[in-house]
């Protein structure tokens, strides 16, 4: 097969300068890299189509989170897909637990994580520790969260909402 | 039984799942099932739910997911550890993964991703099936996927892709109607013609499942059910070389019972296989042509 011409994933040899045909290695992670951390599509693909895909990744990635996040989800309502799929946008997943501590997290922050979604990241945060960069851990030690009406209170693994 | 296919006649059967388990326990004439194998614990015990049917007769397939066999990269040892662990604890007569990456450069993709059909590609499958198949006791099939994009640099046919990979590997075909239905509406072709191309006599058991339009484009969800014209592809593939089993995959959004008893129902009457949601013995399911 004669040359083809070279992809942006096109491997640049690092100390001979010219220009190399790029792997199947390569091109598939600029794919993915294009598919889920924002990165332009790779050179040849159709850009509708691998938008398309894209945007279909997110979907799903929405679904999985809220398998593991129900009251988030729920506390969206009807505009959860949009909301977490807009989110997600060139974020990687880290999987649907962390993704959706994360955006329950901003949500938080910014005070638009509507009541129920608060007492499902308040009954997580008692019985679990993330620090949003490794994976979570069991907390040893009891911990408390004020909630809307109440306090969260978890001890031993187990998370119990007292008051409201 | 034909002495050249890798399962018996089984009949029809349904892709098991932890939110159907009940369902698919009360299936009278189950004979068949499948199970995503990444579900399943490393241990090797299985749900109990699974493991009853199991001890009852139904031939459980493992079905991977994640194993990336066209990846680029090599196979992760690990998984395929579990893979091989899962197989045994099934004792299952055949396994089956997908023609399809799912990682790269240290990302996941989270689905299933499209190789190109290149002499490139076919080495990379090879070399990963090779590695995949020393560590496994049972014949292995692969399933092409549904892709909504292509690579640009395609050198052969979806058909010689496969008929070649299939060749080289000795490995048999999972077709998936469903996909073969998408691939053709979205590249606007006719998915009758490629069946006229595959290796049917080498199809272990076919998927058949249902998805949803979005923007002009169809995904292969499995969370809606079957639509006519996969169900129409059902009988063109059953009036050219019906394959010994057929099984219906559903994967979110499921439907009360009755709904899925139509469903399967409706697929066994497109595929000329006897019923499995009454009270039919199984020895009358022999499904054979």
């Amino acid at each position: 097969m004669t040359a083809e011409p070279a992809g942006r994933s096109a491997g640049v040899h690092p100390r001979g300068g010219h220009v190399t045909k790029p792997t199947l290695a390569s091109r598939q992670a600029a794919l993915v890299a294009a598919l889920v951390a924002g990165a332009p599509v790779p050179q040849g693909f159709d850009e509708r189509l691998v938008g398309v895909a894209e945007q279909a990744l997110r979907r799903k990635r929405a679904g999985q989170v809220a398998a593991v996040w129900p009251h988030l989800a729920a506390s969206l309502g009807d505009s959860w897909t949009d909301h977490f799929s807009r989110w997600a946008r060139g974020r990687p997943t880290k999987g649907g637990l962390r993704d959706g501590w994360d955006m329950a997290r901003e949500l938080a922050l910014l005070g638009e994580l509507p009541p129920l979604g608060v007492a499902e990241l308040a009954m997580r945060e008692v019985t679990v520790r993330y620090d949003g960069r490794t994976a979570p851990r069991p907390r040893r030690c009891p911990a408390l969260r004020v909630v809307p009406g109440g306090v969260v209170l978890g001890v031993f693994g187990r998370a119990y909402r007292l008051g409201g | 039984m034909r002495t050249t296919d890798v399962l018996p006649p089984l009949g029809l059967g349904i892709g098991w799942r932890p939110e159907i388990a009940g369902l698919v326990a009360d299936l009278p004439g189950l004979r068949f099932c499948e199970v995503i194998a990444e579900s399943l614990r490393h241990d090797g015990v299985l749900p109990e739910p699974l493991d009853a049917l199991r001890r009852r007769g139904v031939t459980v397939v493992p079905h991977g997911t994640r194993l990336s066999l066209g990846g680029a990269e090599p196979l992760d040892p690990d998984r395929v550890r579990h893979f091989a662990s899962v197989a045994a604890a099934l004792e299952a007569p055949l396994v089956s993964e997908h023609v399809a990456f799912v990682r790269a450069g240290g990302l996941e993709a989270g689905h299933l991703l499209p190789v190109p059909r290149t002499r490139e590609a076919l080495r990379v499958l090879a070399r990963n099936v090779r590695t995949l198949r020393a560590e496994l006791d049972a014949p292995l099939a692969l399933e092409p996927i549904a892709a909504l994009f292509d690579w640009p640099d395609d050198e052969l046919t979806e058909a010689d892709f496969l008929t070649e990979l299939l060749d080289q590997t000795g490995t048999w075909l999972l077709l998936d109607v469903a996909n073969c239905y998408a691939n053709a509406r979205n590249r606007g072709t006719d998915p009758a013609e490629l069946l006229d191309r595959l290796p049917l006599e080498r199809v272990a058991y076919v998927h058949v499942a249902g998805g949803d339009e979005h923007g002009g484009i169809y995904h292969d969800t499995h969370t809606a059910p079957t639509p006519e014209p996969v169900l129409a592809l059902v009988r063109e593939l059953c009036a050219r070389h019906r394959p010994p089993a057929l099984m219906l995959e559903r994967d979110g959004r499921y439907p009360p019972a009755a709904q899925l008893h139509a469903e399967l129902d409706a697929i066994a009457s497109a595929a000329g296989l006897p019923r499995i949601t009454t009270g039919v013995s199984n020895t009358t399911l022999a499904g054979t042509p």
